[in-house]
């Protein structure tokens, strides 16, 4: 009975071993969801990453930009919105840094937190501003245009951006903190200066808010991939 | 009246002019009395307004509106807003900015007015926020007043505008295996955080020679140096950079950066021109290949080989003579030179070539090949010229074969004096037949016994009949007559002629002119043939149409291209001795005249020795002759011995109707 014990001991303690490696390299793969064959070539990964998310970014203020004087010029002449549109856009209560100093002085995981807070945020209103530009009166094409490219855009961002998240401070489950957005029915108002003045905060608050991603964004990929050299 | 309201009037300006200017009115109103009260209102008055003119040339208003015109941030960490002031209202005027940013509340002066310049706000990192609306406005105050301008909403973001790069160096670079360029280099501008990714700068040069009006402009992107390949040696260029940020304004173009480059800046590629001079070569090359291909078949297509004279002598084919036709002036255009009592040299020959049949068959025999190896026999049965040469007397080759004809039987071709007048009545007179079929080359017997270096045609048959197989009657006239004239080819031997000629058979009697009809019938198949008989009249002298029936017969066409006839002599005249003087063959050499356009008169060749057994036959000729006027017409000719000539269509020229020859 020595033998069958000590054999039920080794074959206990084998499958023992056995479900801790399991456990072990289950962990080890988990933790790396974009790299499984190492941290050389997560760099790279995480570098090509970045790489996208700033042609995105870049590209989606380039649109709000353009999509802002287009509006601007077009519908907004002479009556002075810009006066009113002082500290009116939605994501102001998202605590963001407002120079480069500030930028510098935040941690890059929460620096990305917030771009991805401020993404999120935009979901919602960019759906919006493309359901409600259509339905416009003689709604302006290349506003238009820009709109629907913007808000697919965006989504792209928000998924590469989720993942240099998972790359750069894998398994933390951030909270997904976001402005909600209220502007709708501003934007469904029958009276026209006021319809206009939701569309050209909207607008205001986009290319802003787009410029400040790509701010951050660059920030992080020299800081994070370059080593602040680039 | 008035006086009341000037008064009050004048009061009025009074306390609004200078007060030194009252108590000298109430003087003057006082002393000057009602009279004088109008007068010194109006000077009042006057004087009144020249004080109020007076404070206002004096100028002091309110300052004008000040108006901010520029906002500008170098590297969006801090930014500077320039003002344009108003009028300043003669006063010193004290200009403030203020401003207030978005979200608060309470206003704030500009905390550097130096920095930026006159009439500028500095604005450093402290006091720069970004992605914030400032509202800013700039106070003129004065001791009059104050203005302020519009109120500006700047938000730094959108307001940067960097320096021009700096350190803007150029550089030639010459290496050996490479090209060689410019080197352009330079730095961002010093203020620009490009290194934490704050900012992104993208950079534009552009160079000029410096002569030059237009700038040349190129992109750079991110790079901060740039190569220039393309440049003119000997000139001296102009390079210039700007930068922009990646959301922001172009900058400043630099200053200018100039660099001479020297004449020999070779800009050339050399490899360049060495494959071009490859490709050419390779090229010039094939071409030279193809037309050295081509080239003959392109040199044959353009310059067509001239076809060689074929004429090789006589035409066999012309010489036959078809019955029905009268061919036999195609005999004599075979243009022999004749003698026309064959010759022993001329009796090769018409052994050789001669071979008269019947059946139509061209089969002349080469029995004398030995004697005429070449002569007859080759041409007889080769006639693979299918040039016009046959029966071109002139070829030399023809000649030299026919009049080369050795008189080696000399004896054979005897007496054509010993030709007998074929006046057989069964001797057909038929047309002499003219060389036809019968390849005239070779086929000319050298009938002249005297060896006369001549080739007898003798007259074929009718045309259908080959020269070798026409019979000729006038051989069996000639063997009748002692001719033995082999060379009558042309002439019929009758079969019943006694002289029937057969290819082994030699004429028997020499002496009676059989000897040539034995030269004959050694060269020869006569068979007889009465319808190919062909007599070969034999007139010595121009016969008129009385004697149309004496046929002389072309003995041989000698070197010359004469015609050696023989002439037709009359068997009773006992011309057989003669056979034996070869030198007596009569050649005729030349047509003296023709008559009645069928006959032609052939005048004897001096050589002649004996003329006059000749001339007897010639007289004889016509009745014993039987006549085929269509065929035999050959005009009586004086037998004359002619030289070898050969002649075609030229001066001797045998007769016309008779021969048929090809050339009516």
């Amino acid at each position: 009975m020595d033998n069958k014990g000590s054999s039920q001991k080794a074959g206990s303690l084998l499958l023992l071993l056995l479900l801790v490696s399991n456990l072990l390299l289950c962990k080890s793969v988990a933790s790396l969801p974009i790299c499984p064959s190492g941290a050389v070539n997560c760099q790279v990964s995480l570098r090509d990453l970045f790489d996208r998310a700033v042609i995105l970014s870049h590209y989606i203020h380039n649109l709000s930009s353009e999509m802002f004087n287009e509006f601007d010029k077009r519908y907004a002449q002479g009556r002075g919105f810009i006066t009113k549109a002082i500290n009116s856009c939605h994501t102001s209560s998202l605590s963001t840094p407002e120079d480069k100093e500030q930028a510098q002085q935040v941690h890059h995981e929460v620096l990305l937190s917030m771009i991805l807070g401020v993404l999120r945020s935009w979901n919602d209103p960019l759906y919006h501003l493309v359901t409600e530009v259509r339905g416009m009166q003689e709604a302006p094409e290349s506003i238009l245009s820009r709109a629907i490219e913007i808000e697919e855009q965006n989504k792209r961002l928000l998924e590469g951006m989720e993942k240099i998240v998972g790359q750069v401070h894998p398994g933390v489950k951030e909270n997904e903190v976001y402005s909600v957005w209220s502007g709708l029915p501003s934007l469904q108002m029958a009276d026209e200066d006021t319809r206009l003045f939701a569309f050209y905060n909207l607008l205001h608050c986009l290319r802003r808010d787009s410029h400040k991603i790509d701010s951050y964004l660059k920030l992080l990929k020299c800081r994070i991939i370059y080593d602040s050299n680039c | 009246m008035a006086e009341p309201a000037l008064e009050t009037t004048v009061q009025f300006f009074l306390q609004l002019a200078s007060p030194l200017g009252e108590p000298l009115i109430h003087f003057l109103w006082k002393e000057k009395g009602a009279n004088m009260k109008e007068n010194v209102a109006s000077t009042v008055v006057f004087i009144l307004l020249l004080f109020l003119n007076t404070n206002l040339l004096n100028g002091q208003s309110p300052p004008g509106k000040p108006e901010i015109f520029k906002c500008r941030s170098p590297e969006k960490e801090t930014f500077t807003c320039w003002w344009k002031p108003g009028a300043d209202g003669g006063l010193p005027t004290n200009y403030t900015l203020t401003y207030h940013k978005e979200g608060e509340t309470f206003t704030h002066e500009c905390p550097d007015y130096k920095t930026g310049g006159p009439n500028s706000c500095y604005f450093n990192k402290k006091h720069t926020s970004i992605w914030t609306i400032y509202i800013i406005t700039v106070n003129a105050t004065n001791q009059m007043g104050s203005s302020s301008s519009d109120p500006r909403y700047v938000d730094v973001t959108y307001i940067v505008e960097p320096d021009p790069p700096v350190n803007l160096t150029l550089e030639l670079k010459q290496p050996e295996d490479r090209k060689p360029y410019l080197w352009i280099k330079w730095f961002p501008p010093t203020l620009v955080d490009v290194r934490s990714g704050w900012l992104t700068l993208q950079y534009e040069i552009r160079l000029k020679p410096e002569k030059a009006a237009e700038w040349e402009t190129h992109f750079a992107g991110q790079q901060t140096q740039f190569k220039i390949l393309s440049l003119y040696p000997g000139q001296k260029y102009l390079v210039q950079v700007h930068c922009k940020p990646d959301h922001g304004f172009w900058s400043e173009w630099s200053p200018e950066s100039s660099i001479p480059i020297p004449n020999d800046f070779s800009m050339t590629d050399a490899t360049v021109w060495i494959f071009v001079a490859v490709l050419s070569a390779v090229i010039c090359l094939i071409m030279v290949w193809v037309v050295a291909l081509k080239g003959y078949s392109m040199v044959t297509c353009i310059l067509p080989p001239v076809p060689g004279p074929k004429i090789k002598g006589f035409d066999t084919h012309l010489l036959e003579v078809s019955p029905e036709k009268g061919k036999s002036e195609e005999l004599l255009s075979a243009l022999g030179c004749q003698d026309f009592p064959p010759t022993s040299d001329c009796e090769d020959l018409l052994v050789e070539f001669l071979e008269v049949d019947d059946s139509g068959d061209q089969q002349l025999l080469a029995a004398h090949s030995k004697e005429h190896p070449g002569q007859g026999v080759k041409p007889m049965h080769s006639d693979p010229d299918s040039d016009s040469g046959r029966g071109s007397c002139d070829s030399p080759s023809l000649l030299s074969e026919k009049c080369d004809e050795p008189r080696a039987n000399p004896s054979k071709f005897h007496t054509p004096e010993g030709l007998e007048k074929a006046e057989k009545p069964e001797t057909n007179v038929t047309q002499p037949q003219g060389p036809q079929s019968t390849s005239v080359e070779g086929k000319i017997p050298s009938l002249h016994a005297s060896g006369s270096q001549s080739s007898t045609w003798p007259l074929l048959q009718p045309p259908g009949l080959h020269y070798s197989r026409s019979s000729y009657h006038s051989v069996a006239d000639v063997c009748k007559l002692g001719l033995g004239t082999a060379g009558a080819a042309s002439t019929l031997l009758d079969k019943t002629d006694t002289c029937a000629l057969k290819p082994s058979q030699t004429i028997e009697t020499g002496g009676e002119g059989k000897a040539a009809e034995r030269g004959e019938s050694e060269s020869f198949r006569f068979k007889t043939d009465q319808d190919a008989a062909r007599l070969l009249p034999q007139d010595k002298t121009p016969l008129t149409s009385a004697k149309p029936l004496e046929y002389v017969e072309i003995h041989k066409v000698s070197k010359d291209g004469a015609l050696a006839l023989l002439p037709k002599q009359n068997e009773h005249s006992g011309r057989a001795e003669k056979t034996s003087t070869p030198e007596t063959s009569k050649e005729y050499s030349k047509v003296s005249r023709v008559m009645e356009s069928n006959i032609l008169v052939l005048v004897q060749n001096r050589r002649a020795q004996n003329l006059a057994p000749f001339e007897e036959p010639a007289k004889e000729a016509p009745p014993s002759l039987p006549q085929n006027p269509a065929a035999v017409d050959l005009a009586s000719f004086p037998a004359a011995p002619s030289s070898c000539r050969l002649q075609l269509g030229g001066l001797d020229y045998l007769h016309p109707t008779g021969f048929m020859h090809p050339f009516q």
